[in-house]
């Protein structure tokens, strides 16, 4: 009987804790954002995982000279204006007079000239300083950078992508990678570094009420490691999730604002040169008719997504050309084209010299971010070209391995998949070429032999002139998608959800976040004048104070029990 | 008895160094260049120099033997590497998740065998009853339910439908909550995972423990016991569940690898930072140092446990000295 007390004593003690809501927190305008990884490294430059979003955790913190928004790009942020002198081919930067950095110190042309000179000294992975010479210091607030060659993607490449480093913080700094310490997360950005957990996988901002644009409409911002994000915003965990393509409507039904993604990641069938009879132009353009990329978009996608351009610029990139060269899905103008190369139709397969057209096509879960996501891809591909005559080997290997195979070329098709075509057409050339004195990237078709795309290419990276480089830009989709170093499949939707209540209003940004990141999380969604912007929310979750109801249910039900166990005790002689 | 102990001991240390040299082989026989693998999704200029550096960095320009050597060496001085994807050292991490793991799987060990044990004891005394019938029924098809499915459904019905549990991480992000509102948030986090793990770990507690208690409760002392008129509650856990309950103190050595594979479902699809969340980060980023030491630390302390189990069962049934 005593025991029996106890125990139910215990209960009720623990189930009281448990079912009661925890102690709140001041009142606080704040964002909550769910990401299923959680650690994408410390939100510092050279910290931060060389990933989309782990430059996306830095750039709240750190700003860059130029920036995009919805529409337009490159916009005024640390620089208010610029210009370009092809004399002397130099860009002067007149920075914003009112900028300081987050521990209070004034943004000066310095520190630009400083983060020039410090990250050719220590390369940063995101910018590749090889075609700037030097910056000099004009006046406290004006600087002036060479170039060593004039670089047509400067602006977005360098200007709208190098974070600007406090000189007086980083010039002590010898080893970046190591730098974790005092000062290593000041930046003149629009939030303040307040906290990483690398084992939770979250982060939290603090808005920093001086910075030179205005002050945030939020006091914090929070990223939040969830096994489901969708599920985190359903359950009111979260004011911000990616979404599952096809829970989009259901969820923009339950008062969601659901974005779709504007389509600059791309699923490419990559194709091994070296080997016949793949190295032949018209076998390749045989294979585009072979293949129904819209079959693709449906089955593997369920119609979330739209077939690609053969030019690999993204269709809904500003860069796009208009007359990109298409392949309407034919197979029987594909086993013509096969046929004239001299392969004979033998029991619905080609062969030539006895041997029947075989290839092999490495498989793998590539999705957007370079998240594992399951498809339908292999089979679809199999079923189309061996439709017309072509058999298949197909090998399903693990990303890294497939990607270490087509980066040794032992392979002859595989499907692979990248980002960043919305973007400066710079990725034309860096997907296209082998780029001298850098590693293979399994992206790239090293597909250098291509003169007309060379010259193109000169232009492309080198042309100062915008209409001339836009023109250049146009040939080169139309030379690529005609010559096909590697064959573009379809573009995947992604969609975003977040709570309207929460007074922010994301959007996806033209040509993607810097380089191309295709992640609706610009930090200027984050800024504005205030009004009835940053929704006041309790910082304990609505999750925690909902379980009163069934807390109590629970121990009405515990109290019962005791009670009869009493009983029947007393009953007992 | 001294050459007993010497041999296990010599046993032991051979086991240890043979699967720590596996540990350190097996990542290296994976097929193409581990630095291409492990650094290709990343956004960095890839240039000979840094692929050098790499390289470098990883030791992997060592030959494989001395690779092994400073692995060894290492290793005795307590150093498991340095995960350069997380740029953070390896022991750092996994002492970060460790905690996190104890606690879940630590807590549904327990409360799965005292479920098991309880349930497998009545299972048993009333067997080929209703309740011995619905029970084993029900717990058959409890057992076949992956725990993956089981997480699934909890997050469901609970959380998506009922909203009373929270979805995610092991508690709320910067909260606020201090002290005992700390703890409650985490009790409050803890309570999904830990009852789908409870929840698939039971079912083979409460078939061994009720196949156990079968021969046991046949056995002439359990008959004898009853004659005197000892109490029922007393013959089946005093007497018959004691002597049940020897092939489940084996089944707590075997389990203890449960702690990272049994878990790394569960704690995926909660994103509780745990040892398997970690190792699922390992795995899918070619973390082949953070691998390395998960497996290492793993494998330090299956074999551990197996000792105390070793030696704790002579403790629990002496007939185990006799049998040598």
């Amino acid at each position: 009987m005593k025991r029996i007390l106890i125990a139910s004593v215990i209960v009720i003690v623990i189930g009281i804790c448990l079912f009661t809501p925890a102690t709140g927190a001041a009142a606080e305008r704040e964002i909550r954002i769910a990401d299923k990884t959680g650690d994408w490294g410390n939100p510092s430059p050279y910290l931060a995982y060389a990933r989309g979003p782990g430059y996306v955790r830095m750039h709240f913190i750190f700003d860059t000279l130029v920036w995009k928004n919805e529409t337009a790009g490159p916009i005024p942020l640390l620089a208010e204006d610029w210009k370009y002198s092809s004399e002397e081919d130099a860009y002067v930067f007149n920075l914003a007079e009112n900028a300081t950095w987050h521990d209070g110190e004034p943004v000066t042309a310095g520190d630009v000239a400083f983060t020039i000179a410090y990250m050719k000294e220590h390369p940063y992975g995101w910018t590749v300083l090889e075609s700037v010479d030097r910056a000099e210091v004009i006046g406290p607030h004006t600087v002036k950078i060479y170039m060593s060659s004039p670089y047509a993607p400067f602006m977005e490449d360098i200007g709208g992508t190098m974070p600007i480093l406090p000189e007086h913080i980083w010039k002590d700094v010898a080893n970046p990678m190591d730098f974790v310490g005092a000062g290593a997360f000041i930046g003149c950005g629009p939030f303040k570094y307040a906290d990483f957990n690398k084992e939770h996988g979250t982060y939290r901002y603090e808005a920093f009420d001086e910075y030179y644009l205005g002050t945030p409409t939020i006091d914090q911002l929070i990223y939040v490691k969830t096994g489901d994000p969708q599920m985190a915003l359903q359950n009111g965990e979260v004011d911000f999730a990616d979404v599952k393509p096809d829970m989009a409507d259901t969820i923009r039904e339950s008062g969601f604002v659901v974005i779709a993604g504007p389509h600059y990641w791309n699923k490419k069938l990559m194709i091994n040169h070296n080997r016949e009879p793949l190295d032949n132009i018209t076998f390749r353009q045989a294979l585009c008719y072979a293949i129904n990329q819209s079959e693709f978009v449906d089955k593997s996608l369920r119609g979330h997504g739209k077939p690609a351009s053969y030019g690999l610029i993204s269709s809904e990139s500003v860069w796009a050309s208009p007359d990109v060269p298409d392949y309407p899905y034919n197979p029987d103008k594909a086993r013509e084209m096969i046929s004239s190369l001299g392969y004979a139709w033998e029991d619905d397969v080609f062969t030539k010299d006895g041997k029947p057209l075989e290839l092999q096509v490495l498989i793998s879960m590539i999705g957007v971010g370079g998240q594992p996501t399951p498809d339908r891809d292999g089979e679809i591909l199999k079923n189309q070209l061996e439709k017309v005559g072509i058999l298949i080997d197909l090998t399903s290997l693990d990303t890294k391995v497939g990607d270490t195979k087509v980066v040794n070329q032992d392979f002859d098709l595989a499907i692979s998949g990248h980002g960043a075509i919305g973007g400066d057409p710079k990725i034309l050339y860096e997907m296209t070429v082998q780029v001298p004195g850098s590693k293979p990237s399994p992206n790239t078709a090293r597909y250098n032999e291509s003169e007309e795309l060379n010259h193109l290419f000169e232009d492309l990276l080198h042309e100062m002139d915008p209409e001339k480089r836009r023109a250049a830009v146009y040939e080169a989709q139309n030379v690529y998608a005609k010559e096909l170093p590697a064959i573009s499949l379809y573009y995947p939707t992604s969609y975003y959800a977040y709570d309207p209540d929460a007074g922010v209003e994301w959007f996806y940004t033209i040509g993607g976040i810097s380089k191309g990141i295709p992640i609706p999380q610009n930090k200027l969604a984050l800024l504005g004048d205030g009004d009835g912007m940053g929704a006041e929310t309790e910082t304990e979750t609505d999750a925690q104070a909902t379980p009163i109801a069934p807390g109590l249910a629970m121990i009405a039900v515990l109290m019962a029990f005791v009670i009869l166990q009493m009983k029947r005790s007393k009953r007992k002689p | 008895m001294r050459n007993r102990a010497v041999k296990m001991v010599a046993a032991y240390l051979l086991t240890i160094l043979f699967l720590l040299f596996l540990n350190f082989l097996l990542p290296r026989l994976l097929p193409g260049d581990a630095i291409i693998a492990m650094y290709s999704g990343h956004e960095m200029a890839m240039t000979e120099e840094v692929y050098e550096e790499l390289v470098r960095m990883h030791g992997l320009d060592l030959p494989l033997h001395e690779q092994f050597l400073t692995y060894i060496t290492q290793l005795a001085h307590g150093d498991l590497g340095y995960s350069y994807i997380s740029n953070a050292p390896t022991a750092e991490l996994i002492m970060g998740a460790l905690p996190w793991t104890l606690l879940l799987v630590g807590t549904s060990f327990i409360l799965s065998a005292i479920a098991g044990i309880v349930l497998g004891v009545e299972s048993s005394w009333r067997r080929g009853g209703r309740f011995d019938r619905s029970l084993l029924t029900f717990m058959l098809l409890l057992d076949g339910i992956p725990s993956l499915a089981l997480g699934i459904m909890a997050l469901m019905i609970f959380c998506l439908h009922f909203g009373w549990f929270p979805s995610t991480g092991a508690m709320t992000p910067y909260s606020g909550a201090e002290g005992i509102g700390h703890i409650k948030d985490v009790l409050w986090h803890l309570v999904l995972p830990l009852a789908t793990l409870t929840l698939s770990m039971i079912p083979g507690d409460y078939l061994l423990i009720r196949n156990s208690m079968m021969l046991t409760i046949r056995e002439p002392y359990v008959l004898t016991a009853r004659a005197k008129g000892i109490k029922k509650r007393r013959i089946k856990y005093l007497h018959a569940a004691r002597n049940a309950i020897l092939p489940f103190s084996t089944r707590i050595g075997i389990r203890i690898a449960y702690i990272i594979t049994g878990a790394l479902f569960i704690e995926k699809i909660f994103a509780y930072p745990g040892l398997g969340c970690l190792t699922y980060s390992a795995i899918s980023n070619r973390d082949l140092p953070l691998m390395q030491g998960i497996l290492t630390v793993s494998v330090l302390i299956v074999l551990l446990i197996n000792i105390v189990v070793d030696m704790m069962y002579k403790k629990i049934d002496p007939r185990v000295e006799n049998a040598y």
